[in-house]
């Protein structure tokens, strides 16, 4: 199932996979693939190491179900002057794929997280027309 | 194996460890040496701007630190992709030759940092969590310390039940309103809710501030005790308090009002047993034969009067004027000696 909201961390992928434990090797590894990353890198040129770090644990946390909460308002608030494409966007969602895969998640899981995080997507991707 | 053999090991060794090593002079600073990790980090320190910028930046503090103790630590940052990296440095001075020089040693501690970054980051959120849930906790218990007196949640909580208790020493008070069926008939309901949760409330903070405990209301009567769970030795008086500024509030009140509310009550003292009622509704209740009496003197007593039984009398009769009415037959209880509850003079306004 997919979270992208707290309301309780019963029955989450955060708890199936282990909860913190699984947060932080998937952070590291898409923190790695994000900043290497020719698509998307560009974007965190400026940003420090500890905003960042948070920023991605915060965002892999509320997406598992585990204890944090991203409202809809915050996420279009903080992505609105990055000018962020579909191209890129995708790559974030395909580079997070890789990485839950890499430690392991279920193909199902990894589907309907990737899902929850497009359902999203006009929040943080930029249009040239409404 | 030859002395050749083993320096092109050592060597080897220095180039490919995933230690940066550099070997500087220390009178200048001039670069004698540096290995492979050390260049991928800051560059190659005879052309990196990242190494002249650290060591302008390093060199006085290094200096002395070197000087009075050979030895030299610190943090620096370093960018050489998108990736900020975290180095260690420890330099120690060193004689080659018969010159001072400072090994310098680097370790990446960029992982490290980025975890603990990551682990403050995560329980600052789990920290918040936890004092959500500590204010949602605050929520639920402050409600349910409106259907049940405290002694009794602390119970509930401990042991998910309540034990019903049987109180010996309790006073009683029921209130009702004259004419409230009549008045309700005739209102639009917002309107009578209206009026009796202004005057419940007030009644409730009387309660409170005379150490009575309100148990609940039904329609328009108002029922509270004292003495339980909480033993109270004054306990007759303190209902008798409330039900005589009971009545002066709603005196008062009539004043200013549009509708003029009359109210009888009665009192009495005696046992009662308190306990929740129900399992998934809870209602903490009492019962008794002192909230029978209280309830029969409240529909015998006359407007704005207060009833008590004569056995309250010497609980009662140093703070308030007390009056013997005489016997009468009571509904359920038979032949009762009776009196009549009044505010006395010395009573604070």
């Amino acid at each position: 199932m997919a979270h992208l909201g707290y309301d309780g961390m019963a029955g989450t992928t955060f708890e199936k996979y282990g909860g913190f434990g699984i947060v932080s090797k998937v952070v590291m590894t898409f923190y790695e693939m994000v900043l290497d990353s020719d698509i998307v890198g560009h974007h965190f040129d400026h940003v420090d190491m500890p905003r960042l770090i948070d920023h991605q644990t915060k965002f892999i946390s509320s997406l598992m179900g585990g204890p944090a909460s991203i409202s809809d308002e915050r996420l279009r608030a903080v992505h609105a002057h990055f000018d962020i494409t579909d191209a890129e966007f995708d790559e974030i969602v395909s580079l997070l794929g890789m990485a839950l895969e890499e430690h392991r998640m279920d193909a199902d899981d990894i589907d309907a997280l990737a899902r929850a995080i497009d359902a999203k997507r006009s929040l943080i991707v930029k249009r040239a027309v409404a | 194996m030859s002395i050749t053999t083993l320096s092109t090991i050592n060597e080897q060794l220095l180039k490919s460890i995933g230690v940066g090593i550099a070997i500087v002079r220390f009178s200048d600073l001039h670069f004698y040496y540096h290995n492979k990790a050390f260049a991928e980090w800051f560059g190659d320190p005879a052309s990196s701007d990242v190494v002249t910028e650290i060591v302008d930046r390093l060199r006085e503090d290094a200096r002395t630190a070197l000087q009075d103790t050979g030895r030299f630590t610190t943090e620096v940052q370093v960018k050489p992709k998108r990736r900020t990296l975290v180095i260690a440095l420890t330099a120690n001075l060193a004689e080659f030759e018969g010159e001072s020089v400072v090994v310098v040693e680097c370790q990446n501690i960029t992982r490290m940092r980025e975890l603990e970054q990551m682990i403050e980051s995560y329980s600052n959120m789990v920290e918040r969590n936890t004092r959500e849930l500590e204010r949602e906790k605050e929520r639920v218990e402050k409600l349910l310390l409106n259907l049940m007196p405290r002694s009794v949640y602390e119970e509930f909580k401990t042991f998910g039940v309540v034990t019903p208790q049987l109180y010996r020493n309790v006073s009683v008070l029921m209130l009702d309103f004259v004419g409230f069926t009549s008045f309700a008939e005739n209102t639009d309901p917002t309107v009578t809710l209206g009026e009796l949760n202004d005057m419940f409330t007030a009644f409730d903070r009387i309660s409170e501030q005379f150490g009575c405990e309100r148990i609940k209301t039904i329609g328009d009567a108002y029922l509270a005790v004292s003495g339980m769970p909480e033993p109270a030795p004054d306990h007759a008086s303190a209902v008798a308090n409330c039900a005589v500024r009971f009545i002066r509030y709603l005196e008062r009140r009539n004043q200013s009002h549009q509708h003029k509310w009359q109210a009888r009550i009665g009192l009495a003292t005696g046992t009662a047993v308190g306990s929740v009622v129900g399992v998934q509704k809870y209602v903490y209740d009492v019962f008794g034969p002192a909230v029978n009496m209280a309830a029969r003197l409240q529909v015998f007593a006359q407007p704005m009067k207060i009833v008590a039984p004569v056995d309250m009398k010497f609980d009662l009769i140093d703070a308030f004027r007390v009056t013997e009415i005489g016997s009468y037959d009571i509904k359920g209880l038979g032949q009762v000696e009776l009196v009549n509850v009044e505010g006395n003079l010395t009573l604070a306004n």
